[in-house]
């Protein structure tokens, strides 16, 4: 802990607002948002308005939310919010449990790590990487249930619903970071241990 | 400096690693355990179910209402144009009712003649439908009553009209049901008047196919279409739709229920159902067609499959 001490000292000049964006009440309250905006999305998801089966499949807001959040802060998104979260969602929305709550919990991971490097290149890199987790946990979830012999629903929708998915990833970055101030972290941020983010 | 950015990359931490480790084998041990004994997991679905929904309703409820009023007021600019065509079906009606009434004494005649009685055992209790499954890919709904009010799996759900779907996962307070739409419904009909046998196998749109049916010649665009005993899964009789013919020249069912308003339902007590005591047992005739000897040990076969997760 003292070795890191120092940096710190380099950048606590910084302002104010940066180390209060950093403090630990913004982080825990942050991920108690992330609570929040599951259930408005449950919420949502399970009102009986459409009990006709619809040919529109809608995007899949949660797991683009978490995949945002895990590329730009990942500390607001540990894998134990990611995991309870998915896996109530897997049984709210009458899914089979745990399959995928598992592949976005090991995507998200894998994009926490992506998201170091994605952060310094353009919006279109953080995109594109978001599209492609999704992509390859969307083609292992319909294999592992195809294997398995579940029906896991019609093909054209599933194309709709990524289609839905990936185009309403920039609305969600963009109303994180206008609304609830989910930015992506500079290089030579430091949370409030001194640590770098 | 470097050294320390490492350390603290690509969560290296171990505990990180490990407490990853440990949520991905428990969410894939949960899934494996749903495949492979599905009615107990399913179960504890109802359970959670039964813990969240029931609690969102406060909520839910108010919003729903007031969409469906918005919903209400669009349609009342083509309130002349309802008007008028509720003018010519009543003209129509009325025609009809007269007809009604006379059939309706004739009945009373000749149900006096034969000595019959409606079965009193079919009796009914109205639920509120509280959320829909949220996915696209399943079609369910959710209503606000349970094992508290007696409810069982496998009990049909009707609407004023037609049957709606048929109860799968009973939670205290709430149970889902499993609609005529969803993908994972099969439900045995006969088709009148010509008394073909088929199934209706649900395919996630909104008119269902009607599967193995024996001769479709027999059959016409509007023939009605009822439940059937067989199995013992539903009671007999219960409308389920019409026949409709798609541009594909696939046969489909026009169901009766009012899917588009789905507010109540009705789900009928039927004390008949054999019940399903054990998980993964299946519903067997009493006697096996081919079996010499009635079997001494039950006759529950471990199937493996809950069919409707």
């Amino acid at each position: 802990m003292p070795a890191s001490r120092p940096q710190q000292h380099l950048t606590w000049f910084r302002g104010t607002a940066e180390m209060a964006e950093n403090s630990p009440a913004r982080l825990w309250s942050m991920r108690a948002t992330y609570f929040g905006l599951a259930f408005v999305v449950f919420f949502f998801h399970l009102l009986p308005l459409q009990i006709m089966p619809s040919r529109i499949a809608g995007p899949d807001i949660l797991t683009v939310l978490t995949f945002a959040w895990a590329l730009r802060r990942p500390s607001y998104v540990p894998m134990l919010s990611v995991a309870v979260v998915m896996l109530l969602a897997d049984f709210l929305f009458h899914r089979p449990p745990g399959l995928w709550a598992l592949l976005v919990l090991l995507a998200a991971e894998w994009l926490k790590v992506r998201g170091r490097h994605v952060r310094e290149n353009t919006f279109v890199a953080e995109w594109i990487t978001a599209a492609t987790a999704l992509f390859v946990i969307t083609v292992i979830y319909r294999v592992i249930l195809a294997v398995l012999i579940v029906t896991p629903g019609m093909l054209s929708l599933w194309v709709m619903q990524y289609g839905m998915t990936v185009a309403v990833y920039p609305l969600v970055a963009a109303i994180s970071y206008l609304a609830l101030g989910v930015r992506r972290s500079t290089p030579g941020e430091y949370d409030h241990t001194g640590r770098p983010l | 400096m470097a050294s320390d950015r490492n350390a603290q990359d690509d969560f290296t931490g171990p505990l990180k690693r490990l407490l990853l480790v440990v949520l991905a084998l428990s969410l894939a041990g949960i899934f494996l355990l749903w495949r492979i004994d599905s009615p107990r997991v399913e179960r504890f679905r109802a359970q959670v179910v039964d813990a969240v929904v029931p609690r969102m309703d406060w909520a839910m409820a108010p919003v729903t209402a007031s969409v469906r009023l918005v919903r209400d007021f669009q349609s009342y600019q083509r309130l002349y144009e309802q008007n008028e065509e509720l003018r010519r079906e009543l003209r129509k009606m009325t025609a009809w009712k007269e007809a009604a009434l006379q059939l309706e004494q004739e009945n009373a005649r000749l149900r006096d003649l034969n000595n019959v009685r409606l079965d009193p055992r079919l009796t009914f209790i109205t639920a509120v439908v509280l959320a829909d499954s949220g996915s696209p890919f399943r079609q369910s709904v959710l209503i606000n009553v349970g094992s508290r009010d007696g409810i069982v799996d496998g009990w049909a759900t009707m609407d004023g009209i037609g049957l709606v779907g048929r109860v799968s996962g009973v939670g205290a307070n709430t149970s889902r049901v499993i609609l005529l739409t969803d993908a994972t419904s099969r439900i045995p009909a006969e088709i009148q008047p010509s008394g073909q046998r088929a199934l209706i196998a649900g395919d996630n749109t909104s008119a269902p196919p009607i599967d193995f049916l024996e001769n479709p010649d027999l059959v016409r665009p509007g023939d009605r279409i009822v439940t059937t005993g067989d199995g013992e899964v539903f009671p007999p009789g219960l409308l389920i739709g019409q026949v409709a013919e798609d541009p594909g020249g696939r046969l489909r069912v026009r169901l009766a229920a009012d899917y588009e308003r789905l507010e109540f339902l009705r789900v009928l007590r039927d004390h008949g159902t054999r019940r399903v005591d054990s998980p993964s047992s299946l519903i067997l005739p009493e006697e096996l067609p081919d079996a010499g000897v009635p079997p001494t040990a039950a006759p529950d076969v471990v199937s493996g499959d809950g069919g409707d997760g």
